[in-house]
């Protein structure tokens, strides 16, 4: 076969071992024998065939008979047959019972159980009841004392198989405990000498198929006394009542699957007993015993190793329980102390306050690395892929529409279409912020190269006719895997999800409080504009009063003023002048910021070309090369990016005038979403530290006698821009000229044109 | 007899100003000038303190926007609703650009506006300007097309 048939053969097959009823195997084991009462009337309806061995009746000479013929003293057994708990299935030993018909022999230990509207009894060999007393009670007893003083579950797993192993008698007791994908691991062990060990290995999954964890969940021990058995049919196969073969799950004698037979004796099994380790409704371990030779486990045994697993469940349970009620502790208090930074209204924002503890926010994932994604930034902490790599995943995570949470700890494996994240991360946690936006919080894991150690190749082989047969070897064999991380544990992502409620919370509550804000501050920014309105015009009169007055003192009276007196004439004259020139600027500047935009296509070389002849008189005289470069048309309001270019302009005019030949370029940069227009000069520039200043209102870089100014051109520009959503800075270096920038979006967005 | 020039303006250093630059553009009209907007309508319908007046329209109104009592838009409304008054040229005394009233004052039919500026040079220059249009050139009765084409008065005058 090709590799692919035979891994579809396989696959087939497997399923068919996870089909397999073995909870009805129509046979049990022949260590002892079974009878089936129908459950009213106390009649047999079923029997094993065996009976004919150990009782010495044939099947046929006990069907229909009524349990009061078959048994001595059946009064007092139906006594406390009455008596028995009809929820426990599990089987009870009823007492020691002699029988009324056949062979005379023995007494044999009666055990008896309720199950789909039948009373199931199971005859075996009687175990001595001093015994028990003088023997296991005393050894239970210690464990028992022992248990509370062992710290953690796999040691806990040792003191049970030591036990285990000393109450039975078994070659080799093996502790395992299943991880998430239900692979097995050996945790503890005690073996003879001569047994192969298995501590430290390994056992995959698909050892145990999912209807048989089933079964070790409902019935908690599981012997097998001798894998060289003959199975003893049950007779007739069918109730004949419900016509439905025999549940056997919870019989103690219930026939094994021939795959299972065929497994322990690859092992080199003769005998096995399982106890199961039930952790919250789910198989947490099995305490498995092993044996090279047949071994007869007494129901007292059975009795004291099943109390033992139960105790050793719940102790386990309660370490978990605590040990992840302090996981939780810890990871809520990373939470807290996460949303406090986050809801800190001084900070400002979810993204700030993760930022401001990065140690939490790795730390409260395991992880090494760590990208937040939200609204238009991408912030990345610790180890993670390069931006590039963290946007096409946020890409994916939003195409594929995950939900609130996607973690995996195989990246290369789950998100196989970005072959560049594996090489970053082997496992992720992303939690989704938004059901609107990709907003998200992902954590990284690094890969975690690991070796295990499997107890033989995790296959199984196919036999003649397609059948399965379980694995041969159990010699250990190394897997190196590569490309995964640490597992994302259940705690671990509720966490992640609690975290992202509470972010959710905040965000929204954020989103409250701005839209108050925004209102409240557009409010205030209308007073404020109609205030600084009223004052600039209100402002202008005594100016203009000012100037006039100083102006005609200077006609009427000049001829009798000193010249300090009509220099201090002049001064007035100028500063008023100024101070008007100040307010008529201030007035357009908050005009700027109050009038609504009219876009329209804006024709940039023909608005350079006539600014150029607007300024003339500016430069006459001077020599000016004028380099202009293509520049596009944009959609814009034109009135206003005239205003924000003469502005432009006339600073570059301005500052280069002290150069011989002045050098003014105008040019334009096109970019995937922005237009950028720049003007370059060669004059004074500034120096880059106050670039910060640069497009503030009144802020200045040069003396008022080197260069004069209000200190708003720029503040004008820099508003004008940012109505059209647009950007703009500035690049120079003292005395070497300077470059001043706006970017506009290609779409103006629609709020501001109306 | 060339008719008056109207002057309306409250305050009394733009006033002073005012006649000033009025002075120096040498125009030879009377200038007239009231304090408020009450008392410019009644000068403009004669009645109150001005029923005495004799007959005949100012050869210009010049009104400041902002005056006590009626301000300078409600004295244009009622000039433009009176037929006698409708076609007398009114010029706007402002003092700024930004003035939002100028857009209603352009709806009301205003001739021209001045920006009153601070530069007092400018001020003359721009004041001189306007009584010349309209108290000089614009002697014939409005409406005339000839008139039309003429060159439009120095609005905005601080624009430079």
């Amino acid at each position: 076969m090709y590799p692919s048939e035979r891994a579809a053969a396989l696959a087939s097959a497997s399923e068919v071992c996870a089909r397999e009823p073995i909870h009805i195997p129509g046979s049990i084991q022949p260590h002892g024998f079974l009878l089936v009462f129908e459950a009213s009337d106390l009649k047999v309806i079923q029997a094993s065939e065996n009976v004919a061995d150990l009782l010495g009746v044939e099947v046929a000479g006990l069907l229909g008979r009524h349990f009061d013929e078959l048994l001595e003293d059946a009064a007092r057994l139906r006594g406390k047959l009455d008596s028995l708990a009809s929820e426990d299935r599990n089987p009870f030993h009823l007492a020691d019972v002699t029988f009324r018909v056949g062979d005379p022999g023995p007494a044999f230990a009666l055990m008896v159980h309720r199950h789909d509207g039948v009373l199931i009894t199971e005859f075996e060999a009687v175990d001595d009841g001093t015994a028990a007393y003088l023997d296991l009670y005393p050894l239970v007893r210690t464990f028992v004392t022992r248990l509370q003083e062992t710290p953690t579950a796999e040691l806990l797993c040792q003191l049970a198989v030591t036990e285990v192993k000393r109450m039975t008698g078994f070659g080799r007791v093996n502790a395992y405990r299943f991880d998430a994908l239900g692979n097995g691991v050996v945790i503890a062990e005690d073996a003879d000498p001569g047994y192969p060990r298995y501590l430290g290995l390994h056992f995959p999954a698909s050892d145990i198929p999912q209807q048989a964890r089933a079964l070790y969940c409902a019935n908690r021990i599981r012997v097998i006394g001798d894998a060289d058995y003959r199975p003893s049919p049950i007779l007739p196969p069918l109730n004949p009542v419900s016509g439905q073969p025999l549940d056997l799950s919870y019989a103690a004698l219930r026939s094994v699957s021939p795959v299972h037979v065929q497994y322990m004796k690859n092992m080199g099994t003769r005998a096995s007993m399982s106890i199961s380790v039930v952790v919250d409704g789910a198989l947490w371990g099995l305490i498995s015993c092993h044996d090279a030779a047949p071994q007869r486990v007494g129901f007292q045994t059975r009795t004291a190793c099943e109390m033992l697993g139960r105790i050793l469940s719940l102790q386990i349970e309660a370490k978990e329980t605590h040990a992840n009620a302090d996981r939780r502790l810890k990871l809520r208090e990373h939470i807290v102390q996460m949303l406090s930074l986050m809801a800190d209204r001084e900070r400002g924002s979810v993204a700030e306050g993760l930022l401001a503890a990065p140690d939490v926010l790795l730390g409260f994932a395991r992880a090494s690395g760590a990208a937040i994604v939200l609204a238009n930034r991408c912030e990345l902490i610790g180890e993670t892929p390069p931006r590039e790599a963290v946007e096409a995943l946020v890409r994916w995570l939003a195409e594929r529409e995950v939900g609130e949470e996607f973690h995996t700890h195989n990246v290369g494996r789950d998100i196989a279409e970005l072959t560049e994240l594996s090489r970053y991360a082997g496992g992720l946690l992303a939690v989704s912020l938004s059901e609107l936006h990709s907003h998200y919080l992902i954590w990284f894991r690094p890969e975690l190269v690991r070796t295990v150690n499997w107890a033989g190749k995790p296959e199984k082989h196919l036999g003649q006719g397609g059948a399965l047969n379980p694995r041969h070897s159990f010699e250990s064999w190394q897997e190196t895997v590569f490309g995964q991380s640490l597992g994302w544990d259940r705690l671990e992502i509720d966490s992640a999800l609690e975290l992202r409620n509470a972010v959710l919370g905040i965000v929204l509550r954020k989103a409250e409080e701005l839209a108050q804000l925004a209102g409240e501050l557009k409010k205030s920014n209308r007073e404020l504009e109609a205030f600084s309105y009223s004052v600039s015009h209100d402002l202008r009169a005594p100016l203009r009063h000012i100037a006039g007055y100083a102006e005609l003192l200077g006609e009427v009276e000049g001829g009798r003023l000193t010249d300090s007196g009509m220099r201090f004439l002049a001064n007035i004259s100028e500063s008023a002048r100024f101070a008007g020139t100040l307010v008529d600027n201030l007035l357009s500047f908050s005009q700027m910021g109050r009038a609504a935009l009219h876009l329209s296509d804006v024709n940039l070389p023909a608005l350079v070309d006539s600014i150029r002849q607007e300024m003339l008189p500016d430069y006459q005289g001077r020599t000016v090369e004028w380099h202009v470069q293509p520049l596009p048309i944009l959609i814009a309001d034109a009135a206003f990016i005239h205003l924000a270019l003469r502005n432009l302009l006339s600073n570059a005019i301005k500052y280069s005038r002290t150069r011989d030949v002045a050098v003014i370029e105008v040019g334009a940069e096109e970019h995937p979403d922005e237009h950028w227009v720049y003007v370059r000069d060669n004059g004074v520039g500034f120096d880059m530290e106050y670039a910060g200043k640069l497009f503030g209102v009144f802020q200045r870089m040069h003396r008022m006698e080197e260069f004069e100014g209000t200190g708003i051109g720029l503040a004008s520009v820099r508003r004008i821009i940012e109505r059209h959503d647009g950007r703009v800075w500035a690049e120079s270096r003292p005395d070497q000229g300077a470059t001043f920038y706006f970017a506009l979006p290609k779409r103006i967005h629609a709020r501001v044109s109306r | 007899m060339l008719k008056p020039i109207l002057l309306v303006e409250d305050n009394p250093h733009d006033l002073e100003l005012t006649l000033v630059a009025l002075e120096r553009s040498q125009l030879a009209n009377e200038v007239i000038v009231l304090r408020d907007g009450a008392e410019a309508l009644d000068y403009l319908f004669r009645r109150g303190a001005h029923k005495d007046r004799g007959e005949g329209n100012p050869a210009v109104l010049l009104l400041d926007l902002k005056l006590p009592k009626v301000d300078g838009l409600e004295v244009l409304e009622a000039v433009r609703n009176a037929e006698p008054l409708r076609s007398m040229p009114v010029v706007m005394l402002t003092s700024s650009r930004e003035e939002p009233d100028l857009q209603r004052a352009y709806g009301l039919g205003v001739n021209a506006y001045v920006v009153k500026p601070v530069e007092f040079k400018d001020f003359v220059a721009a004041i001189s300007d306007l009584g010349i249009f309209w108290a000089v050139l614009n002697e014939p009765p409005p409406g005339s097309a000839r008139l039309a084409r003429r060159r439009t008065p120095r609005s905005g005058g601080d624009e430079q």
